[in-house]
Order: C-alpha cells, then structure tokens, then sequence
C-alpha cells in the first residue's frame, strides 16, 4: 500500500498540515498500517477500506461539498457583479483604469468569499491570499497611472497653452546667445589645451581626451539650455509621460506576476491521487497530460510536438512522404526488386533519417512523460503545479541552453550525422561499379578485402597507409622544424628587420594553398620553371613528376613551405609571452645562449602549442589538396599500384579516387571508417590526457 | 642631462644588451643569412607568380625565367573568357553564408556550455569532441544524395546551400571548443552583477558576453570566412556546373581541363584571389597570433 504523507511539503520543503481531515486519518491510517505487526495489519488493512468506502459521508467532504456548489453559485454571480459594476463606472477615466478598478472589484469580492473556507481547503486559501496579494498591487498601480495621466492632461493643455504664449523669437535669441557663449568658452579652453601641448606640460592622448570632453560638455550644455525653453521643454515631458504610462504598468504586473508564483510555491496543494495517472495519457499523444494537470498554454507546446510526431516522423518512419525510400523497411530492403529509377543509395539516407526521426519522436514522448509524472508526483507530495508564467521563468532560467543550442543540434543531427551513419552503413554493402543503383548488405567483407589486400582496390590499401603515414610524419614534423627554427632565431632581439621577416614568412600560410601548390606544380611539370632550373643544375633532365621518389620528397618539402608559417605563426606568439625576467634571472646566472634556448624556450614553446601542433599532423593525414593537386597522386605505376592510384596517393585521395572517379563507394567508405576511427582513437587518447579533462572541470 | 656631452654619449656603451662577443657577432650575422634566405625561398615562387601574371609573352603556358613584356591580356582573359566573377561571387556569398550562420550557432553553443550546468552536459561535450574528429569528407558519398532529397522537399534548396550547411555543420564541434574556453576566462562575476541587475540571460548573452568575447568571435568568423576560399574538395564533389564553382574549383580548371587551359589566367586569377586575403592576414597578424595561442591553452 502506497504511504500517504501525514503532512503536506512544497518545493524547498517547508511543511503545512493537511485540511482535508478525510485525507489525514487515511494517512495515519495508512502509516500506522506500515508500522504495524503482522496481526495488526489485516486489521488496519479492513479499517481502510472502510474509511475509503465512506469517504462520502466523512463530516469533511460534507463540507467540502457544500464549499463547492457554493463556489459554483458565486462564481456565476460574480460575472453579472462584475458586469454590472463596469457598466456603472463613470466615464472619466481611461480604459487601463477602469479595467483595474474591475479587476480590483472581483478581486474584493472572491476575497470576501473565500475568506469563510480558507480554513477549509487549500484551494479557498489560495485564491484568497492570490486576490489578497492583487488587492495590494491595483491600487497602487491605478494611484500611480491615475497621476500621470493628470499630468499628462495638464501637460498637454494648460502647459501647452503657456507655452505658447512666450516668445519664441527672443527665446531662439536667448538660445542663440547662450550658444555663442559657450562656444567662445570651448574654443578657448580647447586653444588652452593645446597650447599646454605645445609646452609639453601634457601629452598627446591627454590632449585628445581633453578635447573630446570639453566637445561633449559643450554639447550636454546645449541639450540642457534647450529644454529651458518652454516648447521644447513641454514636448519632451509629454514624451516622457506617455513612456512611463506604457512601461510602468508593465513592469508592475510583473512584480504581481512574481508575487503570485511566491504564493503559488507557498501554498500546498491537496490531492487524493498518489500514483501519477496522467503521465501515461502521454504515450497516446502528448499534451493531453498536460492538459489534464491544467497547464494550457504548456499544453499547446506538446501538442505541436505531437503534430511533429504524427504528422512527420510516423509517416515518414513508415515510408510515406518519402523522396523514392520506404522509411525504416527501404534500410533493410535497400530498394530490392523497386524498379530502376529507385536507387539503393536513396532508400539508405531516408532509412537513416526516418530513424532518427523516430528516435527525435522517442524522446518527445519520454520528455513529455517525465514532465507531466514530475508534476503528479510532486502534487501527491503537496508542491503546486507551476503556472504560466513560472514556466516561462524556468525555461529561460534552466531550459536556455537546450533552446539556445536546437540550431546546433539540427544541424549537427541532420548535416553531420546523416553522411556519417550513411558512410558506415555503405560500407557493409556492395555498392561497386557493377552495383551503383542496386546494391545489398554484404557484411564485413569490403573491411576482409582491406584487412587481407585482396582485390583491385585492396591490394593497395597498406602501400597506400605506409605512404600516409610516412608523409604525415615526414611533411609535418618538417613543418614544425623549420617554423620552430625559424620563431627562435627570429626572435633575438638583435635582429634587424623582424617585422619584415614576420610578414614574409606569414605569406605561405596567407596565400590559399590552392594556388600556391597548383603553381608549383606547373613549375614542376616538364616543361616547367623548376624542371628547368634542374637540368641546369644537374646537367640531365630530372622530371620530378614522373619518379616516385623525387615526387614524394617534393611534396614533403613543398608542405615543408607551406606548414611551416602556421607553426612560424604560433610559436612566434608564444615566444613573445614568455615574460623576460625568465631569461634575465637566466643571464644573472651565466647561462649561455643555447642553454637559454634548450632549458626556457623550447619547453615552453612546445608544451603550450603541442595541441595544436597534433591538429596539424591530423591536418596532413587528411591533406587531400596537397596531393591531389600537385600530381594528381601520380606518377601512375600499374605494376605496383594498379589503376585505381598513384605511387603519392594517400588514404584521402584515394578514397577520393575511388569516391568520385572510380565508383568504388563501398570500399571508400570501409577505409573512411578506418580512418575515423583511428583519428578518434588518438583525439581521444590526447583528450584525456588534456588538462580540462583531468580535472573534471569541462 | 645635459652634464654629458654628445660626443662622450656616443663613446659609451649604453645598452642593457650585452655586449657581443666575436663568436656572438658572428652568430648574429649567421642568423640573418639563414632568416634570409628563408625569405627568398618563400618570395621567389610567389614573385614568379606575380611576373607571370603579367607577362604578355606566353600563350596558353606559363613561360618563366626568359622573355617579359609587361600586358594586362590575362587579366583580359579572365574577365572576358572565363567565369571568374561568378566565381568570386559564388565564393563570397558561401564563405559569408557560412560565416555568418557558424557564428550565429557558435555564440550560443559556446555561451551555453561555458555558463551552464545542464543535463547531459558533459555527455554532449565528450559527443562534440567526437564528432570533431570526423573529417567533413566522410559523407562525400552521402552529400550529393542528401541534396537530392531535400531539394525535392523544398525546391529551393541548390547545391551552394548544401554546401554553406556543410561548411557550417563542421565548424561547429571546434568552434564551439574554442569560444567556450575563452568565454570561460571571461569572469562570471559579470554575469551575476548583470542579472542582479535584472538582465535575462537573453540580455546577458548580448550586452555582455558577446561584446567582450569579439575578439575570438571575430577570428571564427574570419576562419569560417576564409575556409571556403582554401576548400577544393567539397566544391568538387557537390558543384556540377562551372557557373556555380566556388574560386578553388574554378580557377583548377585553368589548369587542369585541357579545353579551358589557360596557364597564365591561373596566375592572374590566383594573384586576384590572393591579394586580399594576405592583406587581411597582415592587417590581423597580432590577432591570429594571439588568438591561436589562446585556442590552444584552453583546448
């Protein structure tokens, strides 16, 4: 038997007693029962049963029902009350008063009604304190509006018509004085500044700062002098009078609104229920849980939910709305037998996407559920439901970083997550140049055909990885030689020209490496520049694009250009915020210049750019540019490689290549998997190592 | 002081550097020749570039190193011939696109994780940084076929838009790493004065936050800006027709498509392409250098 609390809690805590007498003899029932010996308890069990069972003739609920159907009389009399008193108000006043005046009316009546049962229930006791509390706030409210509203009226006849009557000719002459006035005075003080400047009694900046405050004063002068005329003076209060009449009773209603959710918290609820039974409704449809427990406009929100539940992601889910896929059944089926304008690669991204739809779905109805189930429990328990404009309060307080961050997690679902799943899933199938409309689940065997280096496009997947491993190695830690070379030597203070230096080496990083490797690789081609240059030099011709070796050091060395003015960059930054006492306590200590560099500069400098400086070698793992660019991935050399790459082929250029060129989709998505894979690995392995990690602070 | 004289000023040895040794003078001078040469080793190519550009000499290849006459032809060329300002256009309003909607769902990712301590915080933040290390590429096979299925849900949508939500889809992992360590720096005693104050946190994000954490705004923004100047493979793979390449697709078709060759145009096209965004670099030096530090302390 579930226990019912003896008392009655709200949020933070604070108990109240129960006033439904009915409702505490069951609870002390109940707890006795829980306390109870064996013997005892069938005994308690029959007493509750029967106090159940009379509910309806408990002394309690006969008041409680008579409280009700009075209620019932009063609140219809009330309307006409109402209606009569607006009809009665004389027609001085605005609408804004005359609406408070009714509100503050109702609420003196639902006062004085209630007031008789707040001992009775909590309910009585709530609307009291609420009309109570807005009692406090209308006349107020009204007094305040009442008063500028006069002085509005006033501002705008009698005021007004003095203010006509003065002469505007001499009070433009008097403007007019007061201005030349003052300039005389500015431009003296401003002769005087700089003057001072001249003397070198205060510096540039002091000057300049002088000068743009005396402008400013000057100016502030005027808008004052300006507001001593009548006119313009009466305009501007009318301006600000009407502003205050459209802001203040806003702000005040929401001091009440405020004010009412602190009784709202302070004020327990009393139900019967004790398992929440609405929460349930919600797997049906949600909103209707909502809709129960009275929370309207809440009740809107999830029923829109529900609209995107029923309306999209169902339908879609079950193949309906699709481009050409049939929902979750074309992941499985990928088009089979369809005829042939349907093409597997559709019924597998629309698979994805119902699937995610479903999964967004799942989680609208659990959100929905835990919602309403909060409610009711906390109900059972004595804590108020919220009300409008508490929710609201909550969402912008709690909910502001799931509302801010929906655009990014679209986003992040639907254009980052979709090609991600679609690659992984491709890479299970068949999906070949024999097979590129139609194709079929093919488990493991494209990763088999990597693993083991059999056929056309695997016999080259482990040269291809040496390659790639080698040039990342190779072409970055090149890169950061010679950038990190570069930073120290230039940063001796006795250099000549640093800023020079500095520019010059910024430009392979400046320059979109695009165009800097398309060029070198037409001075590289056989007729090119470069190609030129080396015949000379070596007295043959060397046609560095069609050796395999001369053309992997090339790239290595062409990165080597490249990637070094990013490292030149950072390091360079780093260099200049290390503080110099460092190498002046250095000095003191005779430490020479190498071992200045080898102890203070290179710890420092590597230890805070080592992150960075690992994005870069994930930077030239996947540098298609670099090598698609320069030679395409050639020299081709079929012997070795067969047609499918070249000898600088890399994994990203090749699975290009075999992307785009050769319709090989499915291996290229093993390979890419691969590849993620282990890239994830290592930014894992680095991440948990990283410093926000480690302590927990994120 | 006016007790010494000028002449006596300059017999002293007035530095707080100390004074070289032989061995140090000579390691100076060694390390100006070595920064030189450096520096002729990046402006050679690059002036080479810029003189063929210019040279009137050469037809459809680049000639170097012989014969110069100083002509605008292949400025000429590029305007008249080639599809270079739609190209310039396309690249422009991608890379804007993109820089605009990443900072727009950066700002907010990056204020939300650095001030708020929500469910599935955490989870979510291990997920990103997952999810960063996942190469755009990926989803090249997928990227064609998904624009076929949204455009037939919305028409509207080309293959350029594709293209920005892609950029920007990526962008956001990182960039939301990086502004988050430095809004974390950004002290929150600023908030709590501000909402003390009465500020939503709405108000907070916008007078307070963003307005201090410009600076990183400002180079990810210039990031997403200049990333689809330097991409190659994403137009590649997504953009069919010459008129809607972005420069890097196009101007690769100087040089790679044997119909619509044309060496020098490259050079011309590519010195166009260049020039602003290396002025923009310099003009930004202090920032990017300072700005890269920072992303990577916080990492």
């Amino acid at each position: 038997m579930a226990t019912i609390g003896i008392k009655l809690y709200d949020e933070i805590g604070r108990t109240y007693d129960r006033k439904n007498t009915y409702l505490k003899e069951l609870a002390i029932l109940v707890n006795q029962y829980h306390n109870a010996s064996k013997e005892e308890k069938q005994k308690l069990k029959e007493e509750i049963a029967l106090h159940k069972k009379r509910k309806q003739e408990h002394p309690y609920y006969k008041m409680y029902n008579e409280f009700k159907s009075k209620e019932k009389i009063f609140k219809k009399e009330l309307k006409k009350e109402v209606q009569n008193f607006r009809g009665n108000l004389d027609d001085d006043s605005s609408s804004e008063v005359k609406s408070l005046k009714t509100k503050d009316f109702k609420a003196k009546k639902t006062m004085d009604f209630y007031e008789h049962y707040s001992e009775l229930t909590y309910e009585a006791d709530f609307k009291y304190h609420e009309a109570e509390m807005e009692r406090k706030h209308y006349p107020e409210l009204m007094g305040i509006i009442q008063e500028k509203e006069r002085q509005l009226l006033e501002a705008m006849t009698t005021k007004k018509q003095e203010a006509k009557q003065t002469d505007q000719k001499k009070e433009n002459q008097n403007f007019q004085q007061f201005k030349n006035d003052k300039k005389e005075e500015l431009k003296s003080n401003i002769a005087e500044l700089k003057r001072k400047r001249k003397e070198k009694i205060i510096s540039e900046k002091a000057k300049k700062t002088g000068i743009a405050e005396l402008k400013k004063r000057y100016k502030n002068a005027l808008q004052l002098r300006k507001l001593k005329n009548p006119v313009v003076g009466n305009n501007e209060e009318i301006k600000a009078l009407k502003y205050d009449l459209k802001i203040i009773p806003k702000r005040m209603k929401r001091t009440l609104s405020a004010d009412l959710a602190d009784i709202r918290r302070k004020t327990p609820v009393e139900v019967e229920k004790i398992h929440p039974v609405f929460a349930f409704t919600t797997f049906l449809l949600p909103g209707l849980g909502q809709l129960l427990n009275k929370q309207f406009v809440k009740a809107v929100l999830f029923f829109i939910a529900s609209l995107f539940i029923y309306l999209v992601a169902v339908p879609y889910s079950l193949g309906y709305g699709n481009y050409q896929g049939e929902g979750i059944a074309g992941l499985i089926n990928l088009a089979e037998g369809a005829p042939r304008i349907f093409r597997s690669l559709i019924f597998m991204i629309e698979g994805i996407i119902a699937i995610l739809l479903s999964l967004i779905a799942i989680g609208l109805f659990y959100i929905s559920f835990r919602d309403v189930y909060g409610v009711e429990k906390k109900e059972a328990k004595g804590v108020r439901s919220k009300n409008w404009y508490e929710t609201v309060t909550n969402i912008s307080q709690d909910g502001f970083p799931y509302v801010v961050s929906m655009p990014a997690f679209f986003i992040v679902i639907f254009i980052v997550l979709v090609p991600v799943i679609t690659t992984f899933l491709l890479s299970f199938t068949n999906m070949n140049p024999q097979n590129q409309s139609k194709f079929n689940w093919v488990g493991l065997s494209n990763y088999q055909r990597l693993a083991l280096g059999e056929g056309l496009t695997g016999s080259v997947f482990w040269y291809i990885l040496g390659w790639t491993v080698i040039w990342t190695l190779a072409a970055t830690t090149l890169a950061i030689f010679i950038g990190f070379f570069l930073a120290i030597i230039a940063n001796n203070e006795r250099i000549i020209g640093k800023k020079f230096f500095r520019t010059v080496y910024l430009l392979p990083w400046a320059v979109p490496a695009f165009i800097t490797i398309l060029f070198f690789s037409i001075m590289f081609s056989p007729n090119g520049a470069l190609t030129d240059i080396l015949t000379g030099i070596f007295g043959q011709r060397i046609v560095i694009k069609n050796d395999p070796t001369l053309t992997r050091i090339t790239l290595v060395a062409l990165q080597g250009w490249l990637g070094s003015a990013y490292v030149f960059l950072l390091s360079t930054g780093v260099l200049q915020a290390i503080p110099s006492d460092l190498y002046e306590a250095a000095d003191i200590d005779g430490a020479t210049a190498w071992q200045k560099v080898r102890r203070i500069t290179v710890p420092i400098v590597l230890f805070q750019t080592a992150p960075l400086l690992v994005t870069q070698y994930t930077f030239n793992f996947n540098n298609f540019s670099i090598i698609y660019l320069f030679n395409s991935g050639g020299p081709f050399n079929p012997t070795r490689y067969g047609n499918l790459a070249g000898s600088s082929d890399i994994l990203i250029s090749y699975i290009y290549k075999l992307t785009m060129e050769n319709q090989h989709q499915a291996v290229a998505a093993a390979i890419i998997i691969f590849v993620s894979f282990g890239l994830m690995f290592f930014a894992f392995l680095g991440f948990r190592n990283s410093k926000a990690f480690r302590e927990e602070r994120l | 002081m006016g007790i010494f004289n000028r002449k006596k000023k300059s017999q002293l040895y007035l530095s707080d550097r100390q004074e070289l040794t032989l061995f140090g003078k000579f390691g100076v001078a060694a390390s100006h020749i070595v920064l030189m040469i450096w520096a002729v080793v990046i402006i050679w190519p690059l002036t080479q570039m810029v003189v063929s550009a210019f040279n009137g000499k050469q037809s459809g290849y680049l000639i170097l190193n012989r014969e110069f006459e100083f002509s605008l032809k292949h400025f000429e060329h590029l305007f008249q011939e080639t599809l270079y300002l739609n190209w310039v256009w396309n690249t422009i309003f991608i890379a804007g696109a993109t820089a605009v909607l990443t900072l727009f769902i950066v700002s907010f990712t990056g204020y939300a994780y650095s001030r708020y301590r929500f469910k599935g915080r955490k989870a979510s933040l291990m997920t990103i940084m997952l999810i960063q290390t996942i190469p755009t590429f990926a989803g090249i096979t997928a990227f064609f076929t998904m624009h076929s299925i949204i455009a037939s849900v919305v028409p509207q949508f080309t293959r350029q838009m594709m293209l920005i939500l892609i950029y920007s889809g990526g962008a956001i992992a990182a960039n939301t790493f990086i502004l988050k360590g430095y809004i974390d720096s950004i002290s929150s005693e600023l908030d709590d004065a501000a909402k003390i104050d009465g500020c939503s946190n709405m108000q907070i994000y916008r007078l307070i936050i963003m307005p201090i954490a410009r600076p990183m705004l400002m180079l990810i923004g210039l990031w997403s800006f200049i990333g689809p100047f330097m991409d190659f493979l994403l137009p590649r793979v997504l953009l069919t027709s010459p008129r809607s390449y972005t420069l890097a697709a196009g101007l690769f078709t100087l040089v790679n498509d044997f119909r619509t060759m044309n060496q020098p145009a490259f050079a011309a096209g590519g010195l166009l392409t260049a020039v602003p965004i290396v002025l923009l670099f310099m003009a930004l030096q202090n920032q990017l250098a300072s700005g890269l530090a920072k992303g990577s302390v916080k990492g």
